[in-house]
């Protein structure tokens, strides 16, 4: 079999647009799952059972079902009341999935701050609320660090999956290459490289910001 | 400052304090009065409820019957609720710093930050004079260079003695220290002890749970000899160290001293 790569030369500029999508999808959805886990943990902590146990459900069923299927529902499901174009169901979808990740992350981080903290600050003065606010959550989101980039790297390669609703990240731009060049193995290869590329930054990040948090741990 | 008025000015007052755990009565009735500028030392053996006492002076253990009062305040108040009791008891534990075994340092904050939160977050003081503050109590320490340093790259000691400053920061009207060297290898022991020594020049009132005999000798006014959630004996130093009228008070010390 002889490779050629000249369509995927010509699609350059295509897939570029593809990873520019992805990379958007990808920035406020890590944004959206850092901040939502940290609230959805941090309430289904701390306030009362009433409010926790519909937000337990909620981790609970966004870790229990593939992200292709509350994709499908979020996009399908929705599509019957309103129209939202394809982008935000895949940010939404994506960001609810991994916000429950996250959040099961955080719940776990923030039992790990010793009471010994949360006494000390009440004892200077502080209330409950600036405990958790000033002392126990940023401890919490130190130790997180390591686990939220693994999440964040996992997530960067789902949005691979948005392609299915139409979302037109890099897999999905590549698809209409593939089938006026019919070169499919080329573009897998191109893409592939693409992924492996932009995780070893990911992961250069991640050693930078463990790194420099370690001493605050 | 007129300390001869002062004098006899009660800052903590415990009255008839009692408080179990389940079935386990650890607080039987405890009494006890520190004046203003008076350091008392309360000595006793492991699990005879020092500490539990000491945390409840701080609202940190919740007493089942009596009262405790800071400078004629009460403290605790079981007929206050939820958000207007987290106010009331939020003021009260202002004025009052607690020193813990374990230092209990914030990690992820500098050591200057870890003095000044509490004065910029509470008292609203701007960044500027409250660093000035934070740099005045760590030279006070004896550790100004140490400002920007985390916690996890002080010795035992040097936490301890950033925690003393951290509790002064606020300026409040007593100390608590709950076995503050305990933790302590023995050779970092005396750089806390002559911070708190300092204190004690300083007219702070002071409460301390100590296993360290010589220096609650040394330091304190009035010495209480505690055992099984009672108050065996209580009087000066220089008698209860060597001359306690109780017989559990001499047993216990002679385990000690020959430790
Ligand atoms: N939160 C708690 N729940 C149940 N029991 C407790 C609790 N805190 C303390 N106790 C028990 O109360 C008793 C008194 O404990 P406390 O810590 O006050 O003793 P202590 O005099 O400070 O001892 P030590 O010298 O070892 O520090 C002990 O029997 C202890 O096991
Ligand atoms: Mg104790």
């Amino acid at each position: 079999m002889e490779f050629d790569f000249t369509p995927v030369i010509t699609y350059f500029p295509t897939l570029l647009k593809g990873v520019g999508v992805g990379s958007l999808v990808a920035v406020i959805v890590a944004f959206m799952s850092i901040v939502g886990g940290l609230l959805v943990a941090v309430i289904s902590i701390y306030i009362n059972k009433i409010v926790s146990w519909p937000l337990r459900f909620f981790i609970w069923l966004f870790m229990t079902t593939p992200l292709l299927l509350q994709l499908y529902f979020l996009y399908f499901g929705l599509g019957e009341w309103i129209l939202i174009p394809a982008i935000f169901v895949g940010i939404l979808g994506l960001g609810f999935h991994y916000m429950a990740y996250n959040a099961d992350i955080f719940v776990a981080t923030i039992k790990s701050v010793s009471n010994g903290q949360y006494e000390a600050s009440r004892s200077l003065g502080f209330g409950h609320a600036a405990t958790i606010f000033y002392i126990i959550v940023p401890q919490a989101f130190i130790r997180s660090i390591p686990q939220l980039g693994n999440n964040m790297i996992l997530m960067v390669k789902d949005t691979s999956v948005l392609s299915a609703i139409g979302v037109a990240e890099l897999v999905y731009a590549s698809q209409y290459a593939i089938s006026v060049s019919f070169r499919p193995f080329e573009f897998f290869i191109v893409i592939a490289a693409m992924y492996y590329l932009i995780n070893i930054f990911m992961e250069l990040g991640q050693v930078w910001l463990e790194r420099e948090t370690a001493y605050r741990r | 400052m007129n300390t001869e008025r002062n004098k006899d000015e009660p800052m903590i007052e415990i009255r008839d304090v009692h408080k179990s755990f389940g079935d386990l009565e650890v607080l039987k009735g405890i009494n006890l009065t520190v004046n203003r500028g008076k350091i008392v030392s309360i000595i006793g053996p492991s699990g005879s409820g020092k500490s539990t006492l000491l945390r409840s002076v701080n609202h940190l253990e919740v007493i089942d019957q009596g009262n405790i009062l800071l400078d004629g305040v009460q403290v605790n108040r079981p007929d206050m609720k939820g958000l207007q009791f987290e106010r009331h008891i939020n003021h009260i534990r202002q004025n009052m710093g607690m020193v813990f075994q374990h230092f209990n340092l914030f990690p992820h904050l500098s050591t200057i930050d870890n003095i000044t939160l509490a004065p910029r977050k509470l008292k609203k003081m701007p960044p500027k004079i409250a660093r000035e503050l934070g740099m005045e109590l760590l030279n006070r320490v004896g550790l100004a260079s140490k400002a920007d340093v985390f916690p996890n790259w002080l010795s035992g000691g040097q936490k301890q003695r950033v925690a003393i400053a951290r509790a002064l920061a606020m300026e409040p009207k007593v100390m608590l220290f709950d076995e503050a060297t305990s933790a302590l290898d023995p050779e970092l022991v005396e750089e806390v002890n002559q911070v708190m020594q300092s204190l004690a020049e300083e007219q702070m009132t002071m409460l301390i749970v100590t296993h360290e005999m010589g220096f609650a000798r040394d330091v304190s006014d009035w010495a209480m000899f505690m055992d099984g959630g009672v108050v065996v004996e209580e009087c000066a130093p220089q008698k209860l160290f060597s001359n306690p009228d109780q017989e559990r008070t001499q047993n216990f010390l002679r385990k000690h001293l020959n430790s």
